[in-house]
């Protein structure tokens, strides 16, 4: 029985990956959903035709989040959700070196 | 638990469209949007438009909501009826007929309402694991650097022993790992909500953010961090010592440096494999001519120094 004074530890994402199905329940999809997208190229790098084999990093679960928010609270096609979020990426990556070049963002 | 009006969440009327509502949603939807929105509570005002749209885009959720609500108004205190849930029937699931488990996100308030699992089918006789979860979690910058333990509190919607759903706030104590980067996942086996039938119970996600120190700039693993030095530090170099998220170091000015020079101490950012390095951008700072020593010191080298910082520029 655990207590309020257990220390859970948990296991860091990339050092072990998620599978198809893990990912897809850690989004709220089914898991063709994830498929779907990963064959589009809107979702992951990983090898067609293994998808056993498929394996998802931690990037990759919060793009999948992503994708799933914003084609549910816009009713937005998959197409247009992935280029959503590939602005949101790269704002991100510009907001990232603006930062570390120690620069205002606005 | 309040009383939530959920029309007036959305800003619409009583007497809306399932367009209007359509509408009204996507518009908060681009205004809360916590990818987009410069709002400071946006992620808290999402999750109820997300609840309100739940709810009214429902067209069985929406009536049972309305039969419910007609006596109350906004903050007030809330209590379901006695004979709540009958007289409806829903065909979805409960609160799992929401995308995923996005319920598990919901208030209290929706929970008395629409947290009936499995409506109609019951907790039992179907086995099912149970959603995962995913919360937020703020960490200093030197917990990535040593690890942690972290203490977090959150709300989530439970099964009781008769199968209701009940809102609890938990407190987990949790180890966070050496090595951790800005946006990287915890994965926590087994504490996400419980399963159905004997189901698993799903797993909560912790996903890490530095809290901001305006000290130190984080790229990955690799940190940057602005380090004042005096000018004679710069020019003539120097063993400064430089408090870092590593612990305090000391560290070798060379001669001849200028503001903005970069020194790049190898393997010295967030540890992993690889670790990344931590940059260390000097800043020259001037001592104020404040004494008559001072302004004496400036002068001596304002005659002895032949030095035009605007030569370049053709002055």
């Amino acid at each position: 029985m655990m207590t309020r004074d257990d220390i859970l530890t948990g296991v860091l994402l990339d050092e072990v990956a998620l599978s198809l199905d893990e990912l897809a329940c850690a989004c709220a999809v089914e898991p063709n959903w994830i498929v779907e997208r990963v064959e589009a190229g809107f979702l992951g790098n990983v090898a067609a035709g293994q998808i056993t084999r498929w394996q998802f990093s931690s990037t990759e679960l919060a793009r999948a989040r992503r994708l799933a928010a914003v084609e549910r609270d816009f009713e937005a096609n998959p197409e247009l959700a992935a280029l959503v979020a590939d602005l949101i990426e790269e704002v991100e990556r510009l907001k990232a070196r603006l930062n570390a070049a120690g620069l205002p963002l606005a | 638990m309040e009383f939530r009006d959920y029309y007036q969440i959305l800003g619409i009327a009583k007497t809306a469209t399932a367009d209007e509502i359509k509408k009204a949603y996507r518009k908060q939807a681009r205004k809360y949007h916590p990818d987009v929105s410069k709002e400071a509570d946006a992620e808290t005002r999402m999750k109820e438009v997300n609840e309100a749209n739940a709810v009214l885009s429902d067209p069985e959720k929406r009536a049972a909501y309305d039969q419910a609500g007609s006596r109350y108004r906004p903050g007030q205190e809330f209590q379901p009826p006695p004979d709540w849930g009958t007289g409806f029937e829903y065909s979805g699931d409960g609160a799992h007929g929401f995308y995923g488990d996005q319920s598990a996100e919901f208030s209290d308030f929706f929970s008395s309402l629409f947290g009936q699992a499995g409506g109609g089918g019951g907790a039992g006789e179907h086995r099912a694991r149970g959603g995962d979860h995913h919360a937020k979690v703020m960490i200093e910058l030197a917990d990535a650097y040593h690890g942690a333990t972290q203490t977090i509190t959150l709300r989530a919607a439970r099964l009781d022993p008769a199968g209701h759903v009940v809102t609890e706030e938990r407190t987990l104590k949790v180890q966070i790992p050496k090595g951790v980067k800005e946006g990287q996942h915890i994965r926590l086996a087994g504490q996400g909500s419980p399963g159905f039938g004997g189901g698993a119970a799903g797993d909560l996600y912790l996903e890490v953010h530095f809290r901001p120190d305006p000290r130190y700039r984080v790229d990955g693993r690799d940190v940057h961090e602005t380090v004042p030095v005096t000018p004679w530090e710069a020019a003539l170099g120097a063993t400064i010592e430089v408090p870092t998220p590593a612990g305090s170091l000391r560290v070798n000015v060379p001669p001849g440096s200028q503001a903005g020079r970069k020194l790049r101490l190898k393997e010295r950012g967030i540890p992993g494999k690889p670790p990344g390095d931590l940059y260390l951008v000097l800043e020259v700072v001037l001592p104020p001519a404040a004494t008559d020593k001072a302004r004496q010191l400036y002068e001596t080298m304002a005659r002895e120094m032949d030095f035009n910082p605007r030569q370049g520029m053709g002055a």
